[in-house]
């Protein structure tokens, strides 16, 4: 049996066992800054050291969450007898065949918090950007043409998200994943909703472009139905005839509840950039060549709003982080067993005083998480404002 | 600390360099620069934009903020250099003694400060002035700026006053601490030519009063004229000629004076006889700069060997008193030759008419609350009773200041608004009540537009090939992509631009180049009528020439109509064959460009001529001002639209101008006024320009 490691040891077997990652790491900054002056924006970002700080840390992350079957020591609900809220860098009782040492130590039920951290990265990772990016859909769909209109339908619009905004959003969190209310369907009529923006923004994106040119046109929307609703009867109704696409019921209702309480504010920051960018000349020649209004709105305002809207995204992300921690933390629409950041630190918290290992890791994880997408979101609004 | 001794400059600039360095490079914006302004003096800094005009400025103030800094040289002030001058020091002149006025009135004021706490805090930081004595200062000065009831302006905040008024008060703000030096950086590039007239004058009196010497920087060889005693030319970062003001503008030694000149539309300049010169190839930019003499490649007395050898510095133009130029053939150059003589085109023929707008209004209701409903609404006339009548190859010009109607009209004719009542025949067609949806393709690309700003007027995130691609595709013009593709290479060529800018996006682009893209997208579908909407106002007078060149070129080509609406009387003089002078929504005055400019005036027309500024020594000018704002649209005022600026309303008996509007009334064929003036007295005015002999 080996003795306990120091932190310089756990820190150098943790530093060997995130290889995958810093190897990855090496690679994408090699090229990027080898070729940034053919990039555009992403290139620009490699010209400030926060945005590089920023972008290193998330990649960092996206990188853990892809490789963590390669970096994880344990199975991390794999429980073993001795080594329950043992401190980091205790050794195995029994190690035949295993990693001989709980890196970051073992939390109440004896599970390797190392592991348990990597695998939380993939959960994170996998929904905060595709709720984000269901709410943008949603926030751009609506408030575009509600800033480009403007009148009742942008009052009426304005109303309905001021209405969701002004409801707290733990409340509604709650509500949304009770099973009272779960049984009232709510929560899949609302994903049912949800879930068919991205294929109207795409099927009116590809029509009001081609429309001049009916085969492309009819190309381009036949595949986005195909697609668009094979994975919408998988998604929103679990009744995908041929299986590839499936959510769990619980992390539909997080899904759902995430995307709901985002869309209101992307909806606001586009109706505010679109009433800005409408009086724009470019948008004017536009009318007077008789350009129907959806491509006026999709093709020549919402490209010029990217940059808010990317950085926007960017710090989005972070606060979708935050709030699927939060639900994790209360419990909310995720499995017990789950290794999220959020549950883990719940379940940690009981024995803080005893063992703060298994709560400060993963909180560790998670703000860094959060910081990094900060920094990245700054380094964008930075270096999109330079030219 | 010595005493300064009025004789010597008051501001002396010794070959002063300015930097500004980034990340990749130090980008060299002003280079030995050199000038000095005696007290009581009037200095003019012209340019193009681009060419380190107001970095000078900013020098002088010391306010290159973080990046830019001198590089070498010295600017003295009152024998101080300020370059070098500590920052505490520095303090007590800004403000004090050089004043500096911005070209943006309303960014210069704060907007939640009462404008009487803004005038008063300057002599109180300052001066240590009393709260009272200071205000009663500020009270001072604002009657002196000529603004009406000053005690209510004191007590207004920034927004309620109109631009000009803000300007005003800007100036009164830098006179509050009687200066010896005011820095004015293009102060009324953002005001209507009436009002820009009033607040030249203005300052050119107040100079003489108070014996304020001026640094003067503007793009406008005209208002320089008007204001100045002497004139500094900068070309690149570099001064190339200066000298006292008639010595350069009658006696210029400097090709690049001299091709500006021949850029802009002078009295006399034709379309068709007397072509404007535009200046060949592009401004360089600061890191690109030639060897030897800047304007080197863009001159026509360029001597490869001479011109490209060394730096050239400057020399003394013999005969003149301090009038220098940089360049060394000066004394070899005909300076007296004329230009060579660009091609003389044929006048477009003047077919069959195309559009005819009779008694057309537009009408827009404005309701105070749009949520609740309720409340007044109240009636904006933007248009009313407009009747014309544009035929097939001619350029008819639209005239009149900032909220005239002429946009109005324009969204009115593009089918983006419809007509409260009236016609509109296109091709004795009725489109007035045709919304631009329920417009068929042919009538949508047979009209089209070109707008005024050249940084607005291009999608920034798409191509300029397939920005052109578009609207060919909209225009249902080409089978396929290859044919349309190959109509865009085509029509790129047609507004002179290099095929691979097609795959450039906007912002590589110069502002010239953008306005020629916007030509081309606007001619995709064979417009038959364009409406250009000041296109050439927002670019440098030497690329003016020649966009206005090729709008007349492609005109003549294809017998385009063409809809001119500016407020630069000068350009309109040069291409229009017809003009028609707009003010508040009205029609005043109508016909060729002769009747027009010379009199019978409308007296509005009257006023507007006179405003130009005209940079020519030979013209004299009779100077009217118009009192007061134009009138909001919202709250005309009734009877006549003008009579609330007019100086001939005495001359109409009974008060008629206050009661009637005018009718129109036929002057000669094809010139009408509205106007209730008697025929003598109309035909009785006297002309606003004369040009000496010479």
């Amino acid at each position: 049996m080996m003795e306990p490691l120091g932190w310089g040891g756990i820190l150098a077997r943790a530093a060997v066992q995130f290889l995958p990652v810093w190897i990855a790491l090496a690679a994408v900054f090699a090229v990027s800054i080898r070729f940034r002056r053919r990039l555009g924006l992403y290139g620009k970002l490699f010209d400030s050291g926060i945005g590089m700080a920023g972008f290193a840390i998330v990649m960092f992350w996206v990188f853990t969450a892809l490789f963590a079957g390669w970096i994880i020591t344990h199975d991390p609900l794999a429980q073993l007898s001795g080594m329950r809220n043992v401190a980091p860098g205790t050794p195995l009782a029994s190690a035949e065949g295993l990693y001989p040492v709980y890196l970051f130590g073992g939390d109440s039920l004896a599970r390797d918090v190392f592991s348990r951290m990597v695998v939380g990265a993939q959960r994170v990772l996998a929904i905060a950007p595709a709720a984000t990016l269901f709410a943008f859909m949603m926030g751009i769909t609506l408030g575009v043409p509600a800033g480009y209109f403007s009148g009742r339908l942008d009052t009426g619009l304005t109303f309905l998200a001021n209405l969701v905004l002004a409801f707290p959003v733990i409340l509604l969190f709650y509500l949304l994943v009770t099973p009272e209310i779960r049984a009232t369907g709510i929560p899949t009529a609302l994903a049912a909703i949800l879930f068919l923006f991205p294929i109207l923004f795409l099927t009116i994106l590809w029509n009001s472009r081609f429309f001049t040119n009916p085969r492309k046109r009819s190309i381009y929307i036949g595949v986005t139905l195909a697609v668009g609703l094979w994975a919408y009867s998988g998604l929103a109704f679990n009744a995908d005839p041929l299986g590839v696409f499936a959510m769990d019921p619980n992390l539909l209702n997080v899904f759902v509840a995430v995307v709901f309480v985002n869309a209101p504010t992307v909806f606001r920051i586009v109706r505010g950039l679109t009433l800005d960018i409408k009086t724009r000349d470019y948008v004017a020649a536009a009318q007077t060549r008789g350009e129907g209004p959806w491509y006026i709105m999709l093709w020549e305002i919402l490209p010029n709003a990217r940059g808010p809207l990317i950085v926007d995204f960017c710090l989005r992300i972070g606060y979708t982080t935050i709030l699927l921690g939060t639900l994790g933390f209360f419990g909310l629409g995720v499995s017990p067993e789950s290794p999220d950041w959020g549950s883990t630190i719940n379940d940690g918290r009981r024995l803080l005083t005893i063992a703060p290992h298994p709560a400060v890791v993963p909180a560790l994880a998670l703000m860094s998480l959060v910081l990094g997408l900060n920094l990245l979101a700054d380094g964008l609004r930075e270096e999109s404002l330079k030219d | 600390m010595t005493a300064w001794d009025p004789s010597h400059p008051l501001l002396e600039i010794e070959h002063l360099s300015i930097s500004f360095f980034t990340r990749l490079r130090e980008i060299p914006a002003v280079m030995d620069f050199s000038c000095s302004v005696m007290a009581g003096e009037a200095m003019g800094l012209v340019g193009e934009s681009g060419c380190g005009k107001s970095t000078v400025a900013l020098a002088v103030m010391r306010d290159l903020g973080r990046t830019g800094r001198i590089t070498g040289g010295a600017v003295r002030f009152k024998g101080r250099d300020l370059a070098t001058m500590p920052d505490e020091e520095l303090r007590r002149i800004r403000g004090r003694e050089i004043a500096m006025i911005y070209q943006e009135p309303m960014a210069s004021l704060n907007p939640a400060m009462k404008i009487g706490a803004q005038l008063a805090e300057v002599p109180m930081i300052h001066e240590g002035l009393a709260k009272a004595e200071a205000w009663a200062r500020a009270r001072e000065i604002v009657a002196d700026v000529r603004l009406p009831d000053p005690d209510r302006i004191l007590g207004a905040y920034p927004h309620q006053l109109s631009g000009g008024q803000q300007q005003r008060i800007v100036i009164a703000m830098a006179l509050m601490s009687k200066p010896a030096l005011l820095i004015l950086d293009e102060p009324t590039t953002a005001l209507d030519v009436t009002v820009e007239a009033s607040i030249v004058d203005l300052v050119k009196a107040l100079g003489e009063k108070h014996g304020t010497s001026m640094l003067f920087i503007s793009h406008n060889l005209g208002l320089v004229l008007e204001v100045c005693d002497r004139i500094c030319v900068m070309y690149s970062g570099e001064a190339v000629e200066t000298g006292a003001i008639g010595d350069v503008f009658d006696r210029m030694r400097h090709p690049y004076t001299q091709a500006l000149f021949r850029s802009i539309p002078l009295p006399g300049a034709d379309k068709t006889t007397r072509p404007l010169v535009a200046i060949p190839g592009n401004f360089p930019l600061p890191h690109e700069r030639p060897r030897g003499c800047n304007f080197g490649p863009r001159c026509d007395h360029f001597a490869a060997g001479n011109c490209d050898a060394a730096d050239v510095p400057m020399f003394a133009v013999a005969g003149d008193d301090r009038h220098e130029t940089r360049c060394l053939r000066s004394t070899e150059i005909d300076w007296a030759a004329p230009a060579k003589a660009a091609r003389q085109a044929q006048r477009a023929r003047v077919g069959e008419v195309v559009l005819r707008m009779e008694d057309l209004r537009k009408y827009y209701e404005v309701s105070a609350s749009r949520l609740f409903g309720g409340g007044e609404t109240r009636v904006v006339k933007a248009n009313e009773t407009i009747s014309f009548e544009a035929r097939e190859g001619e350029t008819l010009a639209i005239v009149g200041e900032s909220g005239c109607g002429k946009s109005t009209f324009a969204k009115v004719l593009m089918g983006l608004e419809t007509a409260t009542s009236g016609r509109i025949l296109l091709y004795n067609q009725d489109i007035q009540d045709t919304p631009i949806e329920k417009r068929t393709t042919d009538t949508v690309s047979s009209v089209q537009m070109v707008f005024q700003n050249p940084f607005d007027t291009l999608n920034p995130s798409m191509t300029v090939g397939r920005q052109i691609i578009r609207a060919l595709e909209i225009f249902g013009e080409g089978g396929t992509e290859e044919e349309r593709r190959a109509k865009m290479l085509r029509l790129l060529d047609l507004v002179k631009l290099p095929r691979e800018f097609a795959e450039r996006m906007p912002r590589q682009l110069s502002g010239g180049q953008k306005q020629r893209v916007g030509i081309a997208r606007a001619f995709a579908g064979g417009a038959k009528i364009v409406v250009a909407d000041e296109p050439v106002s927002a670019l440098d007078v030497s690329v003016q020439a020649a966009v206005t060149d090729l709008l007349m070129e492609i005109q003549r080509q294809n017998g385009t109509t063409l809809l001119f609406i500016s407020h630069d009387l000068s350009i309109v003089r040069y291409l229009s064959d017809r003009v028609m002078v707009m003010y508040l929504g009205h029609v005043v005055e109508l016909g060729t460009t002769d009747q027009v400019f010379s009199p019978p005036y409308h007296p509005y027309t009257e006023a507007l001529l006179s405003a130009v500024p005209i940079p020519d020594t030979h013209v004299q000018k009779k100077r009217i001002l118009l009192e007061g704002d134009i009138p909001s649209a919202m709250n005309p005022p009734p009877g006549c639209p003008f009579q609330t600026r007019c100086r001939w309303k005495a001359q109409v008996p009974g008060g008629q101008c206050e009661r009637e509007v005018p009718p129109l009334v036929t002057l000669a064929p094809g010139h009408q006024i509205k106007c209730h003036l008697r025929r003598e007295l109309l035909e009785g005015m006297e002309p606003v320009f004369t040009i000496a002999a010479e």
